[in-house]
This record gives structure tokens, sequence and C-alpha cells, in this order.
């Protein structure tokens, strides 16, 4: 009995050495991995950056507006905002790497759901970003064109546009990533439907006087604000 | 802006008419729309400039209309009694060129002009006068002097300078004027005028300028040609002309003010190499005499104007505080605030400024800062309208000539920010 219980100690104890011994060049490789990529992620940060520079891609992004959209969230520069997303991107894919090389079983197959990822990742921040841009124009647009139209609330309706250009771009990219497809959808198609239908109602049967009311406001306003320029010039 | 199809490709027929008149000294071009109220008396008076005061010049007149309803080109037919001195075309216009309104009033000016000056080049013609159908040209002397002091090599290009009381043309006389002067360093008073005379040899070299092609001519081009001549070092004179307005069109102020800021973005874009190595300021000669009458004081209704003003700068200030720096922002804010209308001469030349900054950095579209201006523009022709309501002309050509000083004095802060975008 006694002799038993030795043996399996013996066999548990070969069994850890033997496996101490194969894990510890992985764990020595995995952590190769991770300290190499770290600084292979920085080196990537670094070219990109100047590769951006020398593109001049920051004039693009203040042509563009993304620069002040960047500013207005408290954002770094578009550049340094790019080279950071690749500095992560490149980091996250060599600590995947290191986890994949220790050979754990829950995280077997990292490495190429990872690299399935990375480039739906990327669709979907290029669509968020396009999203952001085309919010911020039409935003601008809209604002513009009713102050110089005279209409109320111009406030309100640009900055409505803006937030629902930017929700879909939203739903878009979660989309794009996969994230609770359904459910995001569902509540988007949801909420929008809502609005739109109580604005209708109240709009068209609970305030026909108020609409026309404001209407005729807005037509005896926009006369008075055509000036003539002749004066002026 | 986008560009567009060349429209002044010369029809055959124009041609043909032109190789009949051959070498000319004096092109005399007199673009129209429905301008038979005045054109008669316009085109008599052409004529008979031809004949009485230029009887020794080869001169012709080239008319191009851009489709007048109201009978011009007839009138104008009926008008020539030497058929070799005129020469008639037509340029069309877009649907664009109707909808929109621009500030000269001439929808299709840019593709008159063309004509015109492709007309000068294949006649060698020596001189290009510029007339406006509206008048003042009801008589021959008025033609005349426009041909005079350029056929004479006097001058290189001729503009008009108006006798307006100055309280007349805020947008000309707190913009316009001021930013050519301090930055171009010439004196010159009416940079939109619509008239002009100039050199065969300048309208030849304006012709291979890119200008005609792109849509902004349509708006850019009366200020466009008076900031090259200046770039191009030619020597500019001015003439005393009686003012007219042109009654069939109008602009709104809203669109003349983005107009005229999208032309001086054009401007100094296109002459930047100049204007940031230019100093002080040339006095240039003047022809003819001024009016000693000084035409009455403009009534403005300034309270209605500086309410929209007010209303429109809140609205927008978000957008503001893109192209303004806080400062900058916080004082017109405080001065929207206070009911009395105030904005100092320096911190609307700041505002100006910085929009032409903002415009040459492209961080917003041209268009999208045009249309940001037009309630700070209110604003200050408000408060200026305001402020002076009460003052003689004499106390209000000071306050003019003050806010010159200050768009000069306030140069280098445009010069530095222009060349760190750059």
């Amino acid at each position: 009995m006694i002799q038993e219980i030795a043996d399996e100690l013996v066999q548990s104890w070969r069994n850890f050495a033997t496996a101490f011994v194969l894990f510890v060049p992985r764990l020595v490789a995995a952590t190769i991995i991770f300290a190499g990529g770290f600084v292979i992620a920085i080196l990537a940060r670094r070219s990109v950056k100047r590769l951006l520079a020398g593109l001049r891609f920051e004039r693009l992004a203040l042509r563009t507006g993304a620069s002040e959209m960047l500013r207005v969230a408290d954002m770094p520069s578009a550049e340094l905002l790019v080279a950071k997303i690749v500095f992560w991107i490149v980091w996250i894919g060599f600590i995947v790497s290191a986890v994949d090389t220790l050979q754990f079983g829950p995280f077997q197959g990292l490495v190429e759901e990872f690299f399935r990822f990375v480039p739906r990742f990327l669709v979907a921040l290029l669509v968020l970003a396009f999203g952001f841009l085309v919010g911020n124009f039409l935003w601008r647009a809209t604002l513009l064109a009713s102050v110089n139209a005279g209409l109320p609330a111009a406030r309100l309706l640009s900055g409505t546009l803006r937030l629902l250009v930017i929700a879909i771009t939203v739903v878009m990219a979660l989309e794009q990533l996969g994230l609770a497809t359904t459910v995001v959808l569902t509540a988007f198609a949801i909420t929008f439907g809502a609005l739109m239908l109580g604005l209708a109602i109240a709009f068209g049967l609970g305030g026909q006087d108020a609409a026309r009311s404001l209407l005729e406001q807005h037509v005896k306003a926009k006369k008075q604000r055509e000036t003539d320029a002749a004066p002026h010039l | 802006m986008t560009p567009v199809q060349p429209e002044s490709t010369l029809s055959d027929a124009f041609l043909r008419q032109l190789m009949a008149v051959g070498q000319v000294d004096v092109l005399v071009g007199l673009p129209t729309l429905d301008n038979a109220a005045t054109v008669i008396d316009v085109v008599r008076a052409i004529h008979l400039c031809f004949t009485r005061d230029c009887p020794r010049l080869r001169t012709v007149m080239i008319n191009s209309d851009g489709g007048s309803t109201d009978g011009t080109p007839e009138l104008i037919r009926s008008a020539s009694f030497v058929e070799t001195d005129m020469v008639q075309t037509s340029h069309s216009l877009r649907t664009l060129h109707r909808v929109v309104a621009p500030y000269h009033g001439l929808p299709g000016k840019l593709t008159a002009l063309r004509t015109i000056f492709a007309a000068a080049e294949l006649t060698q013609a020596k001189v290009l006068v510029i007339v406006d159908p509206n008048g003042p040209a009801t008589d021959p002397a008025r033609v005349t002097e426009l041909i005079t002091p350029v056929i004479g090599a006097e001058v290189e290009f001729l503009t008009p300078r108006y006798r307006r009381h100055p309280g007349d043309g805020p947008l000309v006389t707190q913009l316009v004027r001021p930013l050519v002067r301090a930055l171009y360093g010439v004196a010159l008073d009416e940079p939109l005028g619509a008239e002009f005379a100039c050199s065969g040899r300048f309208a030849s070299y304006c012709l291979e300028q890119s200008i005609w092609n792109r849509e902004i001519g349509r708006v850019a081009i009366d200020l466009w040609l008076r900031t090259e001549a200046i770039a191009q070092n030619l020597s500019i004179g001015q003439i005393w002309r009686p003012a007219t307005t042109n009654p069939a069109i109008r602009t709104t102020l809203r669109e003349a003010v983005q107009q005229v800021m999208l032309s001086m973005g054009e401007s100094l874009r296109a002459h930047d190499s100049f204007w940031l190595s230019a100093d002080g300021l040339k006095d240039l000669r003047t022809w003819g005499h001024a009016p000693q009458v000084i035409p009455d004081p403009p009534v403005w209704d300034y309270v209605a104007l500086a309410e929209q003003a007010r209303h429109d700068v809140v609205e927008i200030e978000p957008l503001l505080a893109g192209v303004l720096e806080q400062p900058a922002l916080e004082r017109v804010l405080d001065e929207l605030s206070n009911r009395a209308f105030h904005l100092d001469d320096e911190l609307w030349v700041r505002i100006v400024y910085a929009f032409a900054a903002a415009a040459h950095r492209g961080s917003t579209g041209s268009e999208h800062l045009a249309a940001m201006f037009v309630p700070l523009y209110m604003w200050r022709a408000s408060a200026f309208m305001a402020h002076t309501a009460s003052e003689n002309a004499a106390t209000l050509q000071g306050r003019l000539d003050a806010v010159c000083e200050a768009f000069q004095r306030l140069k280098p802060v445009l010069v530095s920010s222009w060349s760190v975008e750059k």
C-alpha cells in the first residue's frame, strides 16, 4: 500500500518535472515573444508616426475636420491616434502569440481568432472614423444652413442629425465586430422607429396649429432676414 | 470649388466677325443681361466716343449678352449706326447662374468677360475697356475718359473710384477696401467696381490664368482682376466715376457677404507670395475730378441687423470656436451680450484675419467659413452704423481711415499665422 502511494508520488513528481521541463522553454519563448513584441510595437508606432508626418497626415486630418473632432473629444492628435492603434494591434498580436506558445487549453486557437478579428476591427474603426467625419460635416452644414435660413432651433436640428449619423455608424461598427448584433440592431430599429413615429404623430396630429404657426413665423422671419445687399456694396 | 467647363469657346460666326474687324486699338466690352432700360444710351455713348473722340483709332465694341428677354440685343443693334464697329455674341447661362445671383448683379459675367478678353487678344487690342451697361457711360466723355489714360500708356489698369457718403457700402469700407489696402499695400478705393480699362497685354496675360475655369471665378472675377494687376506690379490708376446700382438683380446681404469672403479668400491664396512681403501703402494717381457734392447718408435699420447677428452668432458659437481664438470669441460674446452695439476696430480686424488664416489652413471648407462670417460682419456693420449714426461725413471718414490703419497695423498677425500654416 505504502509502496503504491510512493510510486504514485514519484510518478506525479516525474509528470510534474516532465511538464515543467516542457513548460519552461515555452514560458521563456512566450516571455521573449512578449518583450520582443513590445519593442517591435514601439518601433512600429514610431515608424508609423514618422511616415504619417512625412505624408502630412495631420494636415489631411485638419482639412477633413477630424483633428477638430478629436480635440473636442479630448483625444490625441490624428497622427498619434493612428500610431497608438498600430502599437496596440501589433503588441496585442504578440501577446496573443505568446499566450498561444504556452499551449494552455482554454486559449488554444487564440492566434487564429485574433487574426480573423483584426481586419474586422480595422474596418469597424474606418466605419467609425468615416461616420464621425460625415456626422461632423452634416452638423456644420445643417447648423449654418438653418441659421442662414432663420429656422428655429438650428442647434437642436443639427445636433440631432449628427447624433443620428453617429448612432447609425456605431451600430454599423458593432455589426462589423459581430458584437451583440441582433440586440443592437433591434434596439436601434425600435428606438429610431419609435422616435420618428412619435414625432410624426406629435407634429401631424397634435401640433397642426403649432406647425402652421411655426411655418408662418419662419416665412415672415425669412423675408425680414433677406436684407438687400446693394446698400452694403 | 469644382472646376467648370470652359464656356467661352468662341463660335465660328463670332470668329468670322472678329476676322472681319481685324486688328484694333481699342476694344470696348459690354456684357449685358436685361439692360434695356439703360443700354441704348450706353451704346450710343460708346459709338459717339469712337467717332467723335477716337477718330484715328481702330475701335470695336463687343457685346456679350447672357440671354436677355427684354430685347437688349435688338436695342444694341438698332443703336449701332456703324455696323463694323460692333460685334455681338451671347454667352449661355447655366441653371446655377440663374438661381444664385452674384453680388455684382450680372450672372454669367465671368463667361462674358472671358469672351471679351479672348476677342481682345484675337484683335490684338491695345486697350480693353469694360463698360457697365447700367451706366454711368451714357455720355461719350465717360467712355473716352476710360480709354485715354491707357491708350496714352500712362497707366496699365484703370479702375473706378466713386464719390460715396462714408456711411455707404459698409461691406467695402469695413472689409474689402481696408483688407486690400493693408495686404497689397495699394490705396485702392473700390476693389469690387464693375468697370475698368486695361492694356491688351494684361488681358492676354489674364486669359492664360486658371480663374476662368473655376466656379469661384463667377463671383471673384472683379476682385481677382484688380488684385492680379497689383500682384503683377502693373501701373494702376483710379478714375472718378458716378456710382451706379443694378436695379434688376437683387442679392441678399448674406449671399453677398459670402461671395465677397470667397472672393477675398481666392485672391489671398492666389497672391500670397506678393502680399506676404508687400509693405507700406502706395497712393494711386486719380484721373478726373472728385464730385463736390457728397451724396446723402444712407438710412439703416441697424437694430434689426444687430438682432439677427446676435441670434446667429450665439447659434453658431461652437463653430466659431474652431476659427477664433478663445479670448477673441469671448470678447465677441461679451459684446453681443451688451445691449449697446459695439465691436472695436482691433477685434474686428483680428476676426477678419482669423477667418483668412482659417481659410488658408483649410480645416473648414471655404463656403462654411464664409457662411460663419456673415453674422460677424452684420454685427460689425450694425455696430459701426449705430456708433456713427449722428456723426458728420468728415468724422465718419476719419473712422474709416482708422479701420484701414488697424488692418495695416495688425497685418503681421495674419502674416505670421499664414506663414506658420504654410
